[in-house]
């Protein structure tokens, strides 16, 4: 391992590779198939989520908001931890630096109430979005954008007793989280056929699939897997082929390469919470408050981003949008 | 040194001592023994598909546990080897889509990349003398948040762009995931890669110069400097393996599912190292070898695989994989000193 | 192995060699020379330099003052596998070997014997295993198996594989650091008598210790460091084992210490006691 590296050497080496990517571009796919100031008050605000970083429907969220936060001319800032009390710390943050409004995901309402109060004293509105819905009132918050997750579960279920569905399989990409369970847990109550969870490695995605597969393989009667996250769903679509069994797959939330394998007909629905809505309205809503003093649902009622089915009925509507990454 | 004790008691060892002792079969032992309980309780577990996905669930965590343990035995970890493999994938992925370049060429950026984090992670190691654990983990942190950083910044998302429609892709799926069939079963071309890395690693080890300095390095750095044997380069070529097995398993991802998410990883290199010390490595270095990590790799794919097979309660899954584990740990162990006390 | 040089030219010859670190002069005038065929032993308190003057031997350190040649030319090695080149080997207490690798394996580390074109080159395992127990037995010591790991042999066997590395190595000068210190009287006696085969194979040995009594079964010349200077520096005929004792103990400066004490009255040890009684408390 006595490796000498000369300088001539290292001068070869960077003129061959240099010739490889000259020699090595490609015809075809790739970047190469690729291609507005507001005269109203500039308000701060803070965004704070429960995100995982590097999820890609967190990331479709964060586009609605950021177009919306241009639109009206919001200076928004984005920040997110998985942890609670960690995302607390995030909101008394914002408080200290005297934002215009936060918006806030509530997946632990009780680690929110004192900071939401908090703001509350302040002179700070603040808005629920995407989790919470039974929550938002008692924490305090002015309106609720999102769906709940028991709702999409149940639809999702009562779905695939549409379709025909036997034997789903709900496929959970990480242990213990509400949401996901939640997920599942609604799927099979309103589901009419049987329902077996299973717990899959989400940081691994070749693990994924060969648990899957096992899975499949294992027990044959499948006939439906639901995962719980887009990117799942198309490792899915591989394990099914490995195991050479005839299950069908649907999915909760999108993304724009499983956009296009339900135009193609291999995965047969999603049901989408529109995350690009639950970001847009969630800004939006502190302009027309702060500006004029409007805000949705009466402080009563949340207002529901969905459930919505996609499938290849309304997939050409949306395809265009899942290009640009916003559905 | 505690065996043997007077020298003068000490006999020509027998064949099948001098089998006993050696690192990889306590694994072994164990390896069989979560065989035996999962072909008794699980029925899909014993058809000839199931082998199949149980060496591939294997094969994955097997390759990089081949560089892990290399490293190990050289006396150094590497924490951030879980998260390597997805900024080998997330790069060669990006270089491809966004330089439109033939994704062969994006992997070869990509491998460059692999190398030159292997480079550095050897390199502050033997010039600062800190433990790898501490500068590794540095990369580890470094890497989480670069892969979202900079992947954000390039694609304006979160995962790394699909590639499948790119020149070149198509052999390059051949060779890093594609599937042959033996006897009626289709296994994953990952399996036979994983097993020419092992002896691979293995003839190195124990026939060449450089696996002779691997276990002096990790052994004694000391005396292996005073007789002349470069143990820094040794060390940085440790390094600069794993960077190659995390090249090679993130473009096994990246050719498999055709885009990669940016988060993914974290954790891994536990995993990785698990599979090492299960199959004999010593967490001080300088005792080991690739066969037994492969088998610790194995045990750690039976379990993983094995749970699911047997159907067993899902909310207990991890549970299953640890009590697998230990009872594979404590077998070694058993069989281990029982060697050694004899 | 044996040399060809007569016994009159010294391999290594240290003039008037002085090192400091600061102020702190570690090292002062000290002139020695090592010839084949000869056990030069250095002993001396702990500080008394003898690391220092080892490591200038070696090559690690540079001196600051004097000259040092070996074989005639000075000396400009800088690193220990320099020094294996010119033919300076130290053995050192603790890190010659390392446990966990087989006999064979640590006999040949870092001078590995190979076979075969690049890609495919590979040890060449018999012939390392022959030669490794060939070298062994030469110097008569029977290791029951070559495989062992080297950390189950006893620590005197283990000192005498590192010096037997030494000598197949074409080592002319065997610099041992304190190879008796961790060893019990049976052990010992193993090394001293490998030491006297090192020599009989003509190599120059340095021989560092604490103990008069082993130096003196081996030794052909004697120096006595104290406070990086040379306090002795003698011949095996001009020397007693009791001389060496004596100055090893201290030699004048006891005699001094022992006159002062006579003189001073026996201090009142009750007072002494309740001092450490009351420390104690």
């Amino acid at each position: 391992m006595t490796r000498r590296f000369t300088r001539s050497s290292a001068i070869v080496a960077g003129l061959a590779s240099a010739a490889l990517v000259l020699a090595g571009c490609s015809s075809q796919g790739g970047s190469q198939e690729e291609e507005a100031a507001l005269d109203t008050p500039t308000y701060k605000i803070a965004m704070i989520t429960h995100a995982e970083p590097g999820d890609t429907f967190w990331d479709i969220i964060r586009k609605g908001a950021d177009a919306a936060a241009q639109k009206s001319n919001i200076d928004l800032q984005y920040s997110s931890s998985p942890d609670a009390a960690k995302q607390a710390t995030l909101v008394d943050n914002a408080i200290d630096q005297g934002v215009d409004g936060i918006a806030l995901t509530l997946a632990t309402p009780d680690a929110m109430k004192g900071v939401v109060k908090r703001a509350n004293n302040a002179g700070i509105p603040v808005i629920a979005f995407n989790s919470g819905i039974d929550d938002w009132k008692d924490v305090g918050a002015m309106s609720y954008y999102g769906t709940d997750e028991t709702i999409a579960g149940t639809a999702f279920g009562k779905r695939l007793n549409e379709e025909g569905a036997k034997h789903a399989l709900c496929v959970v990409q990480s242990q213990g989280q509400v949401a996901l369970e939640t997920r599942c847990q609604a799927l099979k109550d309103s589901f009419d056929g049987k329902t077996t969870k299973l717990y899959v490695n989400g940081e691994d995605m070749t693990s994924v699939q060969s648990t899957l597969q096992a899975k499949l393989q294992s027990d044959s009667s499948i006939d439906y897997v639901a995962t719980l996250g887009a990117p799942y769903a198309l490792t899915a679509l591989d394990s099914i082929k490995s195991a050479g069994s005839k299950a069908e797959v649907a999915t909760f939330d999108t993304n724009e390469q499983l956009v296009s394998k339900i135009e193609d007909g291999s995965v047969e629905f999603a049901v989408d919470q529109q995350p690009y809505l639950q970001g847009y309205l969630s800004i939006d809503a502190f302009w027309l408050y702060l500006s004029n003093g409007n805000f949705a649902g009466g402080g009563k009622e949340p207002v529901l981003t969905g459930p919505a089915f996609i499938d290849r009925s309304n997939i050409d509507d949306i395809a265009k949008y899942a290009q640009k990454g916003t559905r | 040194m505690t065996a043997g004790g007077d020298p003068a008691r000490i006999t020509k060892r027998s064949l099948g001592r001098r089998f006993v002792t050696r690192p990889e079969v306590g694994s072994l032992v164990g390896a069989i023994a979560v065989f035996a309980l999962f072909f008794a309780v699980a029925m899909p577990f014993r058809e000839l598909d199931s082998l199949s996905t149980v060496l591939y669930a294997s094969s994955t965590i097997g390759i990089m546990a081949v560089g892990v343990s290399l490293l190990m035995i050289g006396g150094e970890f590497d924490l951030s080897a879980g998260v390597g493999v997805i900024t080998s994938a997330l790069a060669a992925g990006m270089f491809a889509y966004e330089l439109s370049l033939n994704v062969w060429v994006g992997a070869g950026l990509a491998l460059m990349l692999s190398l030159g984090i292997g480079f550095l992670n050897g390199y502050m190691v033997v010039k600062t003398k800190l433990p790898s654990f501490l500068i590794t983990l540095s990369m580890f942190l470094m890497l989480q948040g670069l892969n979202l950083a900079v992947t954000r910044t390039v694609t304006g998302s979160v995962a790394s762009p699909p590639i499948s429609d790119m020149d070149g892709f198509a052999s390059a799926q051949k060779v890093f995931s594609s599937t042959f069939t033996v006897g009626g079963v289709s296994v994953q071309l990952t399996v036979l890669w994983w097993i020419l890395f092992v002896a691979l690693a293995t003839w190195v080890l124990l026939r060449t110069k450089v696996g002779n300095w691997i276990y002096a390095a990790g052994g004694n750095a000391d005396a292996a400097r005073a007789v002349g044997v470069p143990v820094n380069y040794t060390k940085i070529g440790l390094f600069m393996t794993v960077g190659f097995m995390a090249w090679f398993v993130g473009m096994h991802n990246l050719f498999r599912f055709n885009t990669v998410q940016s988060g993914e990883g974290v954790g891994q290199e536990l995993i990785y190292i698990a599979a090492a010390v299960i199959g004999g490595c010593a967490l001080m270095g300088g005792w080991g070898t690739a066969i037994g990590a492969a088998i610790g790799a194995l045990i750690l794919g039976m379990a993983q695989q094995g749970v699911v097979y047997a159907g067993w309660n899902p909310d207990l899954f991890m549970f299953f994989i640890g009590a697998t584990l230990l009872i594979a740990v404590v077998l070694n162990l058993w069989v281990r000193t029982r060697a050694h006390r004899r | 192995m044996t040399t060809t040089i007569e016994a009159s030219a010294p391999i290594l010859e240290l003039t008037d060699v002085g090192k400091s670190f600061g102020n702190i002069h570690a090292l002062r005038d000290v002139s020695l020379s090592v010839r084949a065929g000869e056990v030069t032993c250095i002993l001396g308190d702990n500080g008394a330099g003898k690391s220092t003057l080892i490591k200038i031997i070696s090559g690690l350190y540079k001196h600051d003052t004097g000259t040092y040649h070996v074989a005639g030319k000075p000396m400009n090695c800088s690193s220990p596998r320099d020094a294996l080149d010119c033919g300076i080997a130290t053995v050192y207490q603790d890190l010659a070997l390392v446990p966990l690798l087989p006999v064979w394996r640590n006999f040949f580390l870092g001078s590995e014997l190979t076979i075969g074109p690049w890609p495919f080159r590979r040890l060449d395992v018999a012939a390392m295993r022959r030669i490794a127990d060939e070298e062994l037995q030469k110097m008569g010591i029977h290791v029951p198996d070559i495989d062992q790991p080297v950390g189950t042999l006893s620590g005197g066997q283990r000192q005498v594989v590192a010096i037997a590395r030494a000598i197949h190595f074409g080592a002319k000068v065997l610099i041992l650091d304190e190879p008796t210190a961790a060893l019990g009287v049976k052990q010992s006696g193993v090394v001293l008598k490998y030491i006297s085969a090192a020599r009989d194979a003509g190599l120059g040995v340095i021989f560092i210790t604490h103990n008069p009594h082993h130096a003196y079964l081996v030794g052909d010349h004697f120096v006595i460091l104290r406070q990086g200077m040379l306090d002795l520096s003698s011949p095996r005929a001009e020397l007693t084992l009791d001389d060496l004792t004596h100055h090893m103990a201290g030699g004048a400066e006891l005699e001094a210490l022992k006159h002062e004490l006579q003189r001073i009255d026996v201090p009142d040890l009750g007072a002494v006691h309740d001092a450490q009684e009351k420390e104690n408390a």
